[in-house]
């Protein structure tokens, strides 16, 4: 019967403390959720929400149009130009990005001493903001005073039209890209190739095997999940791609620039531009779910192997 | 009882009427009125002009505070887009002629007290090609302020050196004198070109290609329809002189006859750094130019014309926020930006052309040349300005990208057929972004 009385007791303090541990949890996460929903949730909802309707910021009739503005993107040739950009941008700088941090990392750790030095070096581009970096990449590029061509000069290379070409201008893009966030990977790489115990590689090299297949078959399979992760991120990251092209290629005063075309600009260019805030809103959802889409994808794929 | 009554009500009345007529007496006086007025401007260049004007008001309002901000053109329409009609953004709007359509047509605008009105309507006051504009329905909205004037400048130096004399006077002119004043390198490359063509930024590319667009057509790109707020495009009405021009543009900028190139630097800082010899652009690139170029020895001179003679206008208005509680005092703000001291320091400093007619500009004139070469033009030079259009930015931007991306394509040298059908691509782009908003129309 006490035996009884004290378990039920027991039972009404374990929920009373339940209660007070939800209460907490609430009260500590509470807020956090609610600035989530607000900041995040919300505007995501709002965004789709506003895709079906013919939404234009200065006019306040708003009719619902359903499908009409995601059936426009189909016939939109600015759109298709810059979805067709975006894709060939993202692929060329996370294959550049990725391949060159991982083989300054791999470097880097065989001078050990003086990583860290040259790992600060490396990132100090990437806490540079976006707007002032791209703003010296206009002058470097500068093709009558910008030190690119003078360089370049210097070894009987012509001067190179680097953001009025259409042929080139992307890849002038991807270099200031790979230039930002290259740091960024690298020191990603580098907490990976950290983490592979020695003894493996040891072990490995007393075995025979060449560096190369040290490579292969301990460095590269270990790294994946870390792989996986920048690949992840660097596609989200590149596929957002916005500030650079925006400052580097908008026309100005004395440097006509050739406008490339991107999703995220075209995006901004349709709602604060124009301000069709429900057709930009169509080209945001479309954006979003692509690249999820990616991000599944390049999931399924590296657990594919993995199998 | 009755007449106890009526006494009571009467002492009533009179108490609460002297209590109101107080309490207007006491708002209604400038000196004691206490707040805040905003102005948001989106060409930073005229901000001096305000903070002058300050200085007057202040006599007047010492209790009000002004405050001038200066953004970026497009992040300043962008702002206006988003506040205005949400009912807040500053009290005293400075809008140009492109957006204004959309203000009033959304009801965001106040009414014009009468003497401001009147003085838009007069003709002695304000040209009427630009008070047209302001009104709708017989209504006036705003006060044409000032306006930027397509004007051809050229290198004096240059044209010196080139033994031209004078500045071209007719469209082929220009040309053949574009032709004379580029310099080129052994291979061919332009290092300095004969004249600074708009090559990028669509709707740039477009207003600048309009130009000589009108001086070969005596018609815009883009006039008013049946009405103003509506659009008519003209292309198909002019497409010899509209082929035509385009081809005169590639054939300038590939091969034996090119006089600029993407690669070589443009705009007012070609100009002001003498890497061009001659463009046409608005008078703000006087002030500019002297200001970034100070070495440079330059003139102004007229639109060179062809079948039209004149110059296009885009212009500034001021109005006030219907939403803004100090509407009295921020019209009285507008009253002081039409003094005659403000208009003579906005052309003094600015470069920009004030629109009050009855100013006396001598004085300024007497020492800035170049406004006097632009401004002191014959009656048969006409002013013209832009169709007011809701779709203005949009249109704009696609339709000139196609002719952006015309003049990078070398195969339309010499290919009249190939122009007209660029052209015509211009017209059907702007066309369908017209329809799309519900503003074409097809004939006057």
């Amino acid at each position: 019967m006490r035996s009884a009385l004290s378990k039920t007791r027991l039972e009404l303090t374990v929920s009373q403390w339940k209660k007070k541990h939800y209460f907490w949890i609430l009260a500590a996460l509470g807020p956090v959720l609610a600035l989530f929903f607000v900041i995040r949730i919300y505007p995501i909802v709002q965004t789709v929400v506003i895709s079906f309707f013919r939404y234009h910021m200065t006019n306040p009739v708003r009719p619902f149009v359903g499908l009409d503005n995601y059936q426009r993107l189909l016939e939109d040739a600015a759109f298709q130009a810059a979805f067709i950009n975006t894709i060939e941008f993202t692929a060329i700088t996370v294959l550049i990005t990725l391949s060159l941090s991982f083989f300054i990392a791999l470097l880097l750790q065989s001078i050990e001493r003086h990583s860290a030095f040259f790992e600060i070096i490396f990132y100090i581009p990437v806490v540079t903001p976006w707007v002032p970096a791209s703003v010296i990449w206009k002058w470097i590029y500068d093709p009558s005073y910008g030190i690119l061509n003078f360089f370049l000069g210097l070894f009987g290379v012509p001067k190179q039209a680097w953001l009025q070409e259409p042929g080139i201008v992307l890849l002038a893009i991807v270099g200031v890209s790979v230039w930002k966030m290259l740091g960024y990977f690298l020191v990603v790489f580098g907490v990976g190739l950290k983490g592979i115990p020695s003894s493996y590689l040891e072990a490995a090299e007393i075995d025979g095997a060449r560096p190369a297949q040290r490579l292969a078959y301990i460095i590269v399979p270990l790294m994946k999940p870390i792989i996986v992760f920048c690949v992840v991120m660097s596609t989200i990251i590149f596929f957002n791609v916005f500030a650079p092209v925006y400052v580097l290629t908008s026309s100005a005063q004395g440097a006509p620039a050739y406008e490339l075309k991107v999703m995220v600009s075209e995006i901004f260019m349709n709602a604060f531009t124009f301000y069709r805030m429900g057709y930009a809103g169509a080209m945001s959802v479309v954006l979003l779910g692509f690249v999820m889409l990616l991000v599944v994808l390049q999931f399924a794929l590296f657990r594919d192997k993995e199998e | 009882m009755k007449s106890r009554i009526i006494c009571v009500v009467a002492a009533l009345a009179l108490t609460g009427s002297l209590l109101f007529a107080g309490d207007n007496a006491g708002s209604a006086d400038p000196k004691t009125q206490k707040g805040k007025l905003s102005i948001w401007l989106g060409y930073p260049e005229t901000a001096k002009s305000y903070e002058e004007a300050k200085k007057l008001f202040a006599n007047k309002y010492p209790g009000i505070q002004v405050e001038v901000l200066t953004f970026e053109l497009r992040e300043f329409e962008a702002k206006l887009a988003a506040s205005l009609p949400a009912g807040v953004g500053p009290d005293i709007l400075a809008l140009h002629d492109f957006i204004f359509p959309r203000y009033y047509a959304a009801g965001n605008l106040a009414d014009v007290p009468k003497d401001l009105a009147e003085m838009a309507v007069n003709p002695k006051k304000i040209d009427q090609v630009f008070a047209k504009m302001v009104m709708r329905g017989g209504k006036v909205y705003g006060l044409p302020y000032w306006t930027g004037r397509s004007t051809l400048f050229y290198n004096k130096d240059h044209l010196t050196e080139a033994g031209l004399s004078r500045p071209p006077k007719t469209v082929k002119e220009y040309w053949d004198y574009a032709e004379k004043l580029v310099k080129k390198d052994a291979a061919g490359n332009v290092l300095r070109s004969g004249v600074s063509i708009r090559l990028t930024g669509p709707s740039g590319v477009i207003q600048k290609f309009g130009y000589l667009y009108y001086q070969m057509t005596g018609e815009q790109i883009f006039e008013i329809g049946e009405e103003i707020g509506k659009v008519r495009v003209t292309i198909k009405d002019h497409l010899d002189a509209a082929g035509q021009l385009l081809l005169d543009h590639v054939n300038h900028l590939h091969g034996a006859k090119k006089v600029d190139d993407w690669k070589v630097q443009h705009d007012g800082q070609a100009f002001a750094g003498g890497v061009t010899s001659m463009f046409l652009r608005e008078t703000w690139i006087i002030e500019f130019t002297k200001k970034n170029g100070p070495n440079i020895n330059f003139g102004t001179a007229l639109m060179p014309a062809d079948k039209a003679w004149g110059a296009f206008n885009y212009f500034e208005i001021l109005s006030v926020n219907k939403a803004s509680k100090m509407g009295a005092a921020a019209w009285d703000f507008v009253r002081t930006m039409l003094e005659p001291s403000i208009c003579n320091f906005v052309l003094s400093d600015s470069g920009y052309i004030p629109l009050r007619k009855d100013v006396d500009y001598s004085s300024v004139l007497a020492v800035k040349p170049h406004h006097k070469a632009v401004m002191e033009a014959p009656a048969s030079y006409k002013l013209y300005i832009e169709a007011p259009n809701t779709a203005y930015e949009e249109m704009t931007t696609r339709a000139g990208e196609v002719i952006q991306e015309a003049f990078r394509d070398a195969g339309l040298v010499g290919n009249l057929e190939g122009c007209k059908k660029v052209m015509m691509k211009v017209q059907d782009t702007a066309a369908a972004i017209l329809k799309d908003n519900g503003i074409l129309t097809a004939g006057k």
